[in-house]
């Protein structure tokens, strides 16, 4: 696994753990540990995503890397295999 | 509103081509207690709901099955990305190459196309939601027949996650039940819709 897959990957851990708080507080809006929980997780995302961005492009709506070009439409997209894509560069 | 993010809810990477397996897997694109009709099926009953609890799970449920539905698309994509045309004859895929190619297309495993028949808006409280705890066992079924037939790890890992996912919403489905039958008369659940009657009938 590469660093872009691996740190990818940590930030998918942490989504997933901080989804999993959401809907289960959306049947129990009042429990205080969950909801520390959250936030705890959602600090520690911040720094990480903002960290990928940073070095691998957008991951959501804002574009971090380069002011030249639109990071976005950079491969890879979700459904690709990461090392496929960047053997493939220049095709 | 939604706002898309640019990677899957889970990992899938799968390598090995199996044009057989991505067409039972793709049910669960397209078919009858597929991620799609899942989806549309809560995003479509939360206007109605009463409980701002109930809006909250139906909402984030079919956000969440959208990212499903990604995840079941990329798998049968990377099942078929580089088959050849042997590989699909083999596969029995001919039936659905010559209508869509290697192209990911909402459909059962029957190849019958998505249809919205396969999931109910009934606009009554308990019946939807009762409705929608049905539905994630019946996926978590669907999920359980398709394990019987992957054995392929890298297709077997992000399917097992999936069905933990049914199992998961089952709980949360269930527990919204709960939160709407506490606020209504436990002497007759059903004398009053809190979805469309707008106070309970005198006693």
């Amino acid at each position: 696994m590469n660093e872009r897959d691996s740190m990818m990957r940590r930030i998918k851990s942490i989504d997933f753990a901080m989804w999993e708080l959401h809907i289960f507080l959306d049947t129990h809006p009042n429990d205080t540990e969950a909801l520390a929980l959250h936030e705890k997780y959602s600090k520690r995302r911040d720094a990480l995503v903002a960290e990928y961005e940073q070095r691998f492009g957008m991951l959501g709506m804002k574009n971090i890397t380069g002011e030249n070009r639109w990071q976005w439409v950079n491969d890879p997209w979700p459904w690709d295999i990461t090392q496929e894509v960047e053997n493939n560069v220049g095709l | 509103m939604w706002v898309y993010e640019k990677k899957l809810q889970y990992p899938v990477r799968i390598t090995n081509t199996n044009p057989q397996l991505a067409k039972i897997i793709m049910t669960q694109y397209g078919g009858p207690d597929g991620e799609l009709g899942a989806s549309v099926r809560y995003l479509s009953q939360r206007y109605t709901m009463p409980y701002a609890e109930l809006k909250g799970v139906l909402t984030d449920i079919g956000t969440e099955e959208l990212a499903h539905l990604e995840m079941v698309g990329t798998i049968v994509y990377q099942l078929t990305r580089n088959m050849t045309e042997e590989d699909i004859k083999k596969g029995g895929y001919m039936d659905y190459f010559v209508d869509h190619t290697a192209g990911v297309y909402p459909a059962a495993a029957s190849g019958t196309p998505f249809s919205a028949a396969a999931l109910a808006v009934k606009g009554d409280t308990i019946t939807d939601l009762t409705e929608d705890m049905a539905a994630e066992q019946k996926a978590r079924t669907t999920y359980d027949n398709i394990l019987r037939f992957a054995d392929d790890p890298d297709v077997r890992d992000p399917i097992k996650f999936l069905r933990a996912r049914e199992v998961v919403h089952f709980q949360r489905f269930g527990e919204g039940l709960r939160l709407a039958t506490d606020r209504l008369d436990p002497k007759n659940f059903y004398a009053f819709n809190p979805s469309f009657d707008k106070k309970p009938p005198k006693m």
